[in-house]
């Protein structure tokens, strides 16, 4: 029996000659791509947005950890808003968010400015160069909880702590001081210590923020340094032979050319100053509440997961405003420059 | 293995004994006939019942009931209640056998994540065996929601080198008495601070609260109703203010919790710590003490010099309501066990004991002295429970965050107990 002639591929219809929808996703560049960044999707979509619209679904109800019938859950009924209204309702919540975003601006502050101007000095060629690196980046090697207990030593309010002893044997001060208690700062001028105080700003907080730079901005420094030498030289020769000083040089090229490398380190470090819970739990237990404090003491102390979600959503939508702002300043400064 | 001390003296420990093995008799043996089954057991990293003397009673279990293999956790106080949490929220429970603190009794039992323990224990809950205070710390709305396990409770200490040198003899009876040692003491330069507590913003603060309440002859809630802003509570928290803003209490007590006030007093930097029974041993011991010799514990000086004023901090052992019923008579026959007299009877020197029997034994006389009794069982009888509510830790935070600010000097001492007893009352009641 002769063999049914084949159709030619233009003869047949149009669904049948593109295969179907899955299979058309995978064909040509785009199929190549996909399949490279399928797993990292699926991690991202496991570990990432389902934990976050779980998140968010929480918030929205009064979930409680339930134990009915010999089996545990996190369950409650639909509340709407009424958890974010709540909150909103709540001094404390306010407080909290102070505090955190103190304990955030006056860090990305020092990160950039003592950051950049750290990986601008590395950057150059100096005899030791590489054991002064080693030694910067050292800290950062610290595990997190190990340098709290570190702070915890120097900052100790009693004669025998670490930052106590040193000022009273050099006779700088005659009393100890309790360092991380969250009191407010320059008491002697009151109507700037109110406003401070009002902005979040305690000294226990400042010494948090000192304890936590130390450990941290070696990670600042390296990335910048890292984003500084992808620069490429020609560009500082021109700079050169124009004519230009240290100051024209960095703000008309090493600036603009930093701004998506210092975007990333922004958002990574915003991230993290936002959900900031180790050092700060380690130090103050529960006596200095920043948004990530409250969210774990709303949820697993008072048991109110709902309100719990509701503030750790709240961190999530803060976190992105700020790595929207970040991504639009300094990406377009690298545009217009 | 290391053969038990017999545990002499007592036929209120028979007594107990028998009451335990009547309540538990059909159900211990039916779990030992069962295939070996693993039970977990969480438990506090923590200065009485070490997790060295814990792991012991544990070993000693698995050897004696070949049926059941104890596996045991160690957290630190302040993750205790937070892993609980969320092993009630898990299907099956992380953990089958809890220590659980007083202050968790009212939570657990309204929101369900512990069982009650009334068909094991209706009948030595009312034998006397065990004084009724500590059962009080471990029932709510008629549920017994855990078996005592821990019978801590804060003492009086003083380091009497201190106060012979400053002149006095005796330690003071009334709060005018001690402020007026405090004073001398600091203003012949003895010490720098004559005081040191905890008064970090964590629960040791608002113990430390309770009890200088209990001190001047009251409670934080009358009726049920929070009572701060006035009578001894108010009191309370204007002499513990009074104490910091005169440089009486150590500054470094806003931010130490009760190890660190405890290292103040052993190493001789302070002349009075009101702290748990842990730094009895903490003080007469060369590891961990430079006044070995010096350190005594006495009744906590009162208002009106009668009597004394502590505050309780009892652990018990409970089940957790997501332990599968089939493995709760082996949580049950553990319990049983750890807290029996025969081995509470081998651990003396590490706490003070639940039973009665054992805490007038001659063998705790001979380890802790029989003065030292007599101060313990002064104080026990004199204990606060903190509130027991279902919204305890919400309450307590309250009152942490208000008084760590007015003793600070951060708020008025009346505002600041104004605040707390606003919004306390506005809290929302756990369903």
């Amino acid at each position: 029996m002769p063999a049914e002639p084949t159709p030619p591929v233009a003869a047949l219809p149009p669904a049948v000659r593109r295969g179907s929808a899955f299979t058309r996703l995978f064909q040509g560049d785009r199929g190549v791509v996909l399949a490279f960044l399928l797993p990292s999707l699926l991690l991202l979509v496991a570990v990432v947005l389902l934990p976050l619209a779980y998140a968010l679904l929480l918030s929205l109800e009064g979930a409680q950890v339930t134990v009915v019938g010999g089996h545990g859950s996190v369950s409650g009924s639909f509340v709407g808003l009424a958890n974010y209204a709540a909150l909103f309702a709540n001094p404390g919540f306010w407080q909290a968010l102070r505090t955190t975003l103190y304990y955030w601006l006056v860090s990305i502050l020092i990160e950039v400015v003592f950051g950049i101007g750290a990986a601008v000095l590395l950057n150059r060629r100096f005899r030791g160069q590489t054991v002064v690196r080693a030694l910067v980046f050292l800290p950062w090697a610290i595990p997190t909880v190990v340098n709290a207990n570190l702070w915890s030593m120097i900052l100790d309010g009693d004669p025998f702590g670490g930052l106590n002893a040193l000022l009273m044997q050099l006779h700088l001060t005659t009393a100890p001081v309790v360092w991380l208690n969250p009191s407010p700062v320059l008491a002697q001028v009151a109507w700037l210590s109110h406003a401070l105080t009002a902005v979040g700003a305690s000294l226990g907080m400042n010494w948090i923020i000192v304890g936590d730079e130390w450990h941290t901005l070696p990670i600042v420094i390296f990335l910048t340094l890292a984003g500084l030498q992808s620069i490429p030289h020609e560009y500082y020769e021109s700079a050169r032979i124009d004519g230009a000083g240290p100051w024209a040089t960095f703000r008309h090229v090493t600036w603009p050319l930093l701004g998506p490398v210092l975007a990333v380190v922004l958002i990574l470090r915003t991230m993290q100053l936002l959900r900031a819970f180790t050092l700060i739990y380690t130090l103050e237990s529960t006596g200095l509440p920043v948004l990530s404090i409250t969210a774990y003491q709303y949820a697993f102390t008072f048991g109110a997961f709902g309100q719990g979600s509701a503030v750790a959503f709240l961190i999530g939508v803060l976190a992105l405003l700020i790595a929207f702002f970040y991504i639009r300043v300094l990406f377009r400064t690298e545009f217009v420059a | 293995m290391r053969r038990s001390r017999p545990v002499r003296g007592a036929v209120g420990t028979l007594a107990a004994l028998g009451l335990m093995a009547a309540g538990t008799a059909a159900v211990a043996p039916a779990a030992q006939a069962k295939a070996p089954v693993t039970l977990k057991v969480l438990y506090m990293n923590q200065a009485g019942y070490t997790p060295a003397v814990v792991s012991k009673i544990v070993a000693q279990f698995n050897a004696s009931h070949p049926g059941i293999h104890a596996v045991v956790t160690f957290l630190p106080y302040p993750e205790m209640h937070d892993a609980i949490t969320t092993s009630a929220a898990a299907p099956t429970a992380t953990y089958n056998v809890v220590l659980s603190d007083l202050i968790w009794t009212a939570e657990f039992a309204a929101r369900g994540y512990t069982i009650p323990l009334n068909k094991y224990l209706n009948k030595l809950a009312n034998s006397g065996a065990i004084p009724p205070a500590i059962w009080n710390g471990f029932k709510y709305d008629g549920k017994i929601m855990a078996m005592p396990f821990l019978a801590n409770f804060q003492n009086f200490y003083y380091n009497k080198a201190i106060l012979a040198k400053a002149g006095f003899t005796s330690p003071p009876r009334t709060m005018a008495q001690w402020l007026h040692q405090m004073e001398v003491i600091k203003a012949k330069g003895i010490v720098k601070y004559p005081y040191e507590d905890s008064w970090l913003q964590a629960e040791g603060l608002t113990c430390d609260y309770v009890r200088t309440a209990a001190e001047f002859g009251g409670t934080l809630f009358v009726d049920g109703k929070p009572a701060m802003n006035r009578g001894p509570a108010l009191q309370a928290l204007e002499w513990m203010h009074m104490l910091y803003a005169k440089g009486l209490a150590a500054p470094a007590s806003l931010e130490a919790d009760e190890p660190h006030a405890a290292a103040a007093f052993t190493s001789g930097q302070v002349a009075f710590n009101t702290n748990w029974t842990f730094v009895t041993g903490l003080m007469d011991s060369k590891a961990t003490s430079s006044i070995v010799g010096d350190g005594v514990v006495a009744p906590f000086p009162t208002y009106n010099g009668q009597g004394s004023g502590s505050v309780s901090g009892y652990q018990g052992l409970a089940i957790t309501a997501n332990t599968p019923p089939s493995l709760r008579p082996a949580a049950w026959t553990f319990i049983q066990y750890a807290t029996s007299p025969a081995i509470i009877g081998q651990h003396l020197q590490s706490e003070w004991p639940i039973w009665r029997s054992l805490a007038n034994s001659p063998q705790e006389k001979a380890i802790l002295g029989a003065r030292n009794v007599a101060v313990y069982e002064d104080n026990l009888a004199h204990v606060q429970n903190r509130p027991i509510v279902p919204n305890y830790l919400q309450v307590s935070a309250i009152i942490q965050k208000y008084v760590h600010m007015a003793i600070a000097g951060q708020m008025p001492v009346k505002q600041a107990a104004d605040a707390m007893v606003q919004q306390i009352e506005a809290l929302p009641a756990i369903p």
